[in-house]
C-alpha cells in the first residue's frame, strides 16, 4: 500500500512531463514570479499563514513557501494571485 | 483605468486587529473580496477595500474574531451627498454642461488656409452669399456642396478642402500654380519682327520668316529684323507669290541704357517717447465693447493685443479679450548720410538690375556714379547690355501684283 502511494505521484508527474502538461495546474505548484528583488507574483496558494513586515509564509498545496526581507507588503491579495513587494532578501520553501 | 473605477465605485482604507488576521485575508480572498495595499503597522494590519464589499465584511470579523475600523474613506459615492448640498454650485455645473453641449451644435470659427491670390474679404463675402457664417449650426452645413460650390464659384481653385474640427470650420484651398496662358491670336496676314532698340546686332535665330539683318548690323529703334512676307519662287527664280507668316526669332542686341535714381537728402523715423496707454476691449462676435477714451496723444500708433480663448483645444468661443495699445512717438528728421546714400541707392540699382535679368538682359559694363544734388542724392550712369529685341508688328498688305515670270 505504502509503495503504491510513493509510485502514485511519481507516475502522474512522469505522464505530466511525457505530455509536457504545466504542472502549476495539474500538481498544484506554487508558482512564484520574481521580479528583481522588489516584487514577487505568487499563484497557486491557499492562504496566507503569516505576515509580518520581515516574514511572509504562505501555504502552498505541497509545501510553504517564505519570504523574508524587509518593508514587506501586499500590494492585492485575491483568490487567484496575489502580489508581494518591498526588499525580498531571500525565498524558502518548507 | 483602475483607479479611476475604484474612485468611481468608492472605497475605504480600513484597519484591523484581533485574534486571528492573517484568517480573515484568507476569508476575505475565498470570498473573491479585492484586498489591496496591504500593510503591517505594528499589531494591526491596514488595508484598502471597495465600498460593495466593505459591507459583507461582518460575518467574516465576526468569525475570525477581528476588529475592523475604517480609517479614511475615498470615491465619488463619499463626494455626492457633499456636493449635492451645494447647490449652487450644482445648478453651475449642469448649466455649464448645457452651455458646452448647446455651443458644440454651431460653428464659431471659419479659418481659410492656402489662398494667394483670392483675398480673405472675397471669400468671406461668397461664404456670407452661401449663408456660411459664424454663428450658424452645424446641422444646416453641407460640406461637400459647399466643396462643389468653392470649386465652381472660383475656377482658379484646383483643390478644396472643408472639413468641420469641433466648433471651427477649415477651410483649405489650393490655387493653380501655373500662370494661364492664352494663345496669341494670329493675325491674317502675318507679322514682321522689329527692333525696339538701337545697337548692334550680337545673335540671331530665326526659326520663321526672312531675316532682313546679320549679327554685327547696327540697328535702329523700328528697323525690321525679321520679314514675316516669304516669297515663293518660280522654277525660273521670279516671285510666284508671298506667304504671309508669323515672323519668330531669338535676336539680341547690344546697347546701352541710362540710369537715374534719386534718394531725398532726408527722411523722416518714427521716434518713441516711452509714453503709451492701453485701453481694454472684449469682443464678442463682430460686436466690439471698449471703454471710452479721448484721442490719447497728437501722433501715435496702435498696437492690438488680443486672447482668444479655445476650450478643450477644439471649442472656439465667440469671445474675444485684449487691449489696445498707444504708442506715441515723433516724427523726428534725420539727414542721409553719405554711406548710407551710397548703401541704399546701391540696393535699388542692385534690383534694378535684378529685374533686367529676369528679362534675359546681359549687362556686359557699367558706369555708376553717385552725386550730391540740391537736397537729395543723384545716382546717374549707363549700362552697356546684350537684350533680347524684337516686336511683332503686323504686316500692312500693300495692292502689290506679284511679278509673274513670262
Amino acid at each position: 500500500m505504502k509503495k503504491k502511494q510513493a509510485e502514485g505521484p511519481s507516475r502522474r508527474e512522469a505522464l505530466i512531463d511525457s505530455l509536457s502538461l504545466p504542472k502549476d495546474i495539474l500538481l498544484g505548484a506554487l508558482r512564484v514570479t520574481l521580479t528583481g528583488s522588489q516584487e514577487a507574483w505568487v499563484e497557486n496558494y491557499k492562504g496566507i499563514l503569516e505576515y509580518t513586515e520581515c516574514q511572509i509564509l504562505l501555504q502552498g498545496k505541497n509545501c510553504q513557501v517564505c519570504f523574508e526581507g524587509q518593508r514587506l507588503s501586499i500590494e492585492y491579495y485575491t483568490n487567484e494571485d496575489m502580489k508581494i513587494s518591498g526588499c525580498i532578501r531571500c525565498v524558502r520553501y518548507q | 483605468m483602475l483607479g479611476i473605477l475604484q474612485f468611481l465605485k468608492g472605497y475605504v482604507r480600513m484597519k484591523i486587529w484581533g485574534v486571528s488576521p492573517e484568517r480573515f485575508l484568507n476569508l476575505c480572498s475565498n470570498k473573491n473580496i479585492l484586498l489591496w495595499d496591504i500593510r503591517k503597522d505594528g499589531d494591526v494590519y491596514t488595508m484598502c477595500i471597495s465600498l460593495s464589499a466593505f459591507l459583507q465584511l461582518r460575518p467574516i470579523a465576526r468569525k475570525t474574531g477581528v476588529r475592523v475600523v475604517v480609517l479614511q474613506k475615498y470615491g465619488l459615492p463619499f463626494l455626492v451627498p457633499g456636493l449635492l448640498k451645494r447647490k449652487i454650485f450644482i445648478a453651475g455645473l449642469f448649466l455649464c454642461v448645457a452651455f458646452w453641449i448647446v455651443s458644440y451644435r454651431f460653428v464659431w470659427d471659419i479659418t481659410l488656409e492656402g489662398n494667394y491670390q483670392i483675398t480673405q474679404e472675397v471669400f468671406t463675402d461668397f461664404l456670407t452669399s452661401q449663408q456660411v457664417r459664424v454663428g450658424m449650426q452645424k446641422t444646416d452645413l453641407d460640406i461637400s456642396a459647399l466643396e462643389k460650390e468653392i470649386r465652381r464659384a472660383f475656377p482658379e481653385i484646383t483643390w478644396t478642402s472643408v472639413k468641420l474640427s469641433g466648433t471651427r470650420l477649415e477651410i483649405s484651398i489650393k490655387e493653380n500654380d501655373t500662370p494661364m496662358f492664352t494663345k496669341p491670336e494670329v493675325p491674317e496676314g502675318g507679322q514682321n519682327l522689329v527692333s525696339e532698340y538701337a545697337g548692334v546686332i550680337t545673335s540671331m535665330i530665326v526659326r520663321s520668316g526672312v531675316p532682313m539683318v546679320k549679327i554685327g548690323d547696327i540697328v535702329e529703334e523700328g528697323t525690321l529684323l525679321v520679314e514675316g512676307r516669304v516669297p515663293i519662287y518660280n522654277e525660273d527664280a521670279t516671285i510666284r507669290e508671298y506667304m504671309y507668316i508669323t515672323a519668330d526669332a531669338d535676336i539680341t542686341v547690344e546697347h546701352s541704357i541710362t540710369y537715374q535714381d534719386t534718394l531725398p537728402a532726408t527722411y523722416i523715423q518714427k521716434t518713441y517717447t516711452g509714453r503709451r496707454s492701453s485701453r481694454p476691449f472684449v469682443r464678442l462676435g463682430s460686436r466690439e465693447i471698449k471703454l471710452p477714451q479721448e484721442r490719447p496723444y497728437l501722433v501715435y500708433d496702435t498696437v492690438i493685443q488680443g486672447h482668444t480663448p479655445m476650450a478643450l483645444e477644439k471649442l472656439s468661443i465667440p469671445l474675444s479679450w485684449g487691449q489696445y495699445v498707444y504708442r506715441e512717438y515723433m516724427n523726428v528728421e534725420h539727414e542721409y548720410t553719405l554711406k548710407q546714400a551710397e548703401a541704399l541707392l546701391m540696393e535699388k540699382e542692385l534690383q534694378f538690375l535684378k529685374t533686367l535679368e529676369e528679362k534675359g538682359v546681359h549687362i556686359i559694363e557699367k558706369d555708376v556714379k553717385i552725386e550730391e544734388g540740391n537736397a537729395c542724392w543723384t545716382m546717374e550712369g549707363w549700362f552697356l547690355v546684350d537684350q533680347p529685341t524684337g516686336r511683332a508688328v503686323n504686316i500692312v498688305l500693300e495692292e502689290t501684283v506679284p511679278e509673274v515670270g513670262e
